[in-house]
């Protein structure tokens, strides 16, 4: 464990490390209040210190104060050294944010028992933390794909909508829906089927940018969001994303399973400020028209009245908008 | 005979037996205690309180780990008259704390060459 001593004077520096080294911890030495704050401010710091309480440029609770103002670093456990047994100096070194404070000199064993005490709540902390990204991750992902859930993929997909039209740039939204789905579960099992729907999420989310968003946005569909997308690639984009789909078949305890995917796509540019649900609705019947037109191809959701309501993006419209 | 005024007991238990480590905060000592202690002699001279409280409360602190409670008590004493701002009555305590001080450090030099015998 990393940690920290401040104090000015020598003699107690070297006894403090030493002691400290020979107990296992990793100890970065300071002869001033200054380097201490800067060192335990920083995001990766340590996070145990042992403070004197009168040093040069800034005092012992000078640097509580300071390192507690830090909200963005985890917590860091203080304990000051001080000469000073006082009532009044005891709840003033406390009330700067120290957690403990030892009285000079220090007996050895009292300073590692106060040490331990502060890796005890350290744990502690960390361990709460663990158990709220835990709850964070399981409140936001889908558990048997690890996909983004719909109501997050939702909010994050209406996010991307407003900035891009504050930004004149476009999002792409596709709507993929696994064909035969039903029959891969009635032929092989569930339990095949979420292998499935695992390797598709894989597939995915392999062929898209950090950047962009995918959630599953119901049974065996997914929805895309693909952030500040150049309108002109972005039917290639999707067909990649179909290829890389069934690019080979998936396999599952049940054996192989091959796998299609119908996906509808939507052009934020071209729809202009529009609630989402309209926008959501339209994909869903550029996907619908790519089911109807025989799977395993992508639609386009178009705008304009009188336009085909989607265009199967055929091997002839990918080579001409190459 | 003169009195012992270094508990070595003490500071054997403060250091946890290591005989490296003693060695070297007594070279420590050596070095760095006549800077402060001038600095304490100079801040009396000048009548500066606050020079005094801060050069005392440093010999403090050292004196203490030394495990030299005599010596420690008498730079206490130094700390808490310029703390009052007794800036007047701080030479006999001084010469004191002096005294005591030259005989520290012929006691650490005499351990000094007993510990790297």
């Amino acid at each position: 464990m990393k940690m920290l001593i401040a104090d000015d004077e020598l003699t107690s520096r070297r006894l403090l490390q030493r002691t400290l080294e020979r107990a296992g911890y990793e100890v970065t030495a300071v002869e001033n209040g200054r380097f201490a704050a800067d060192e335990l401010c920083k995001l990766d710091g340590p996070r145990l210190a042992l403070l004197d309480w009168v040093m040069p440029e800034l005092d012992g609770p000078g640097v509580c104060r300071e390192v507690r103002k830090q909200k963005e670093r985890s917590y860091v456990y203080m304990v000051l050294l001080t000469s000073r047994e006082k009532k009044e100096d005891v709840v003033a070194g406390l009330g700067s944010g120290a957690d403990d404070y030892l009285t000079k000199p220090f007996d050895p064993e009292e300073l590692k028992a106060r040490l331990r005490t502060g890796m005890r709540i350290l744990d502690l902390e960390d361990r709460l933390i663990e158990a709220r990204e835990q709850m964070r991750y399981q409140a936001t992902h889908d558990p048997l794909t690890s996909l983004w859930n719909r109501g997050v993929i939702m909010e994050m997909l209406e996010r991307e909508l407003a900035r891009s039209e504050r930004e004149g740039k476009c999002t792409a939204i596709l709507l993929g829906d696994l064909d035969h789905f039903k029959s891969i579960n009635d032929t092989y099992g569930h339990l095949a089927g979420d292998e499935v729907l695992k390797e598709a999420a894989r597939r995915l989310l392999s062929s898209v940018r950090s950047y962009d968003f995918v959630g599953r946005y119901g049974g065996e569909e997914i929805l895309v969001a693909l952030n500040n997308c150049d309108p002109a690639y972005a039917f290639l984009r999707a067909e990649d994303i179909r290829k890389t789909l069934a690019a080979r078949p998936v396999d599952t305890l049940a054996g192989p399973i091959p796998i299609t995917m119908s996906i509808g796509l939507l052009l934020s540019q071209q729809w202009g400020r529009q609630p989402i649900k309209n926008l959501l609705n339209e994909v869903d019947a550029a996907l619908y028209a790519a089911k109807h037109a025989g799977r395993n191809c992508v639609k386009i959701a178009s705008p304009k009245v009188g336009d085909p309501p989607a265009r199967e993006l055929t091997a002839e419209a990918v080579r001409r908008a190459r | 005979m003169s009195r012992s005024v270094i508990d070595l007991d003490e500071l054997m238990a403060r250091v946890e037996n290591d005989r490296d480590l003693m060695r070297d905060l007594m070279l420590i000592f050596k070095e760095e205690f006549p800077r402060h202690e001038e600095a304490l002699r100079e801040a009396v001279a000048s009548q500066d309180a606050s020079g005094v409280v801060g050069a005392a409360h440093t010999l403090k602190g050292m004196l203490s780990n030394m495990a030299a409670a005599e010596a420690a008590a008498a730079a206490a004493c130094l700390e808490q008259l310029g703390r009052d701002g007794e800036i007047t009555k701080l030479g006999e305590p001084l010469a004191q704390f002096e005294k005591i001080a030259e005989e520290l450090t012929r006691q650490i030099d005499l351990c000094l060459a007993e510990v790297s015998a």
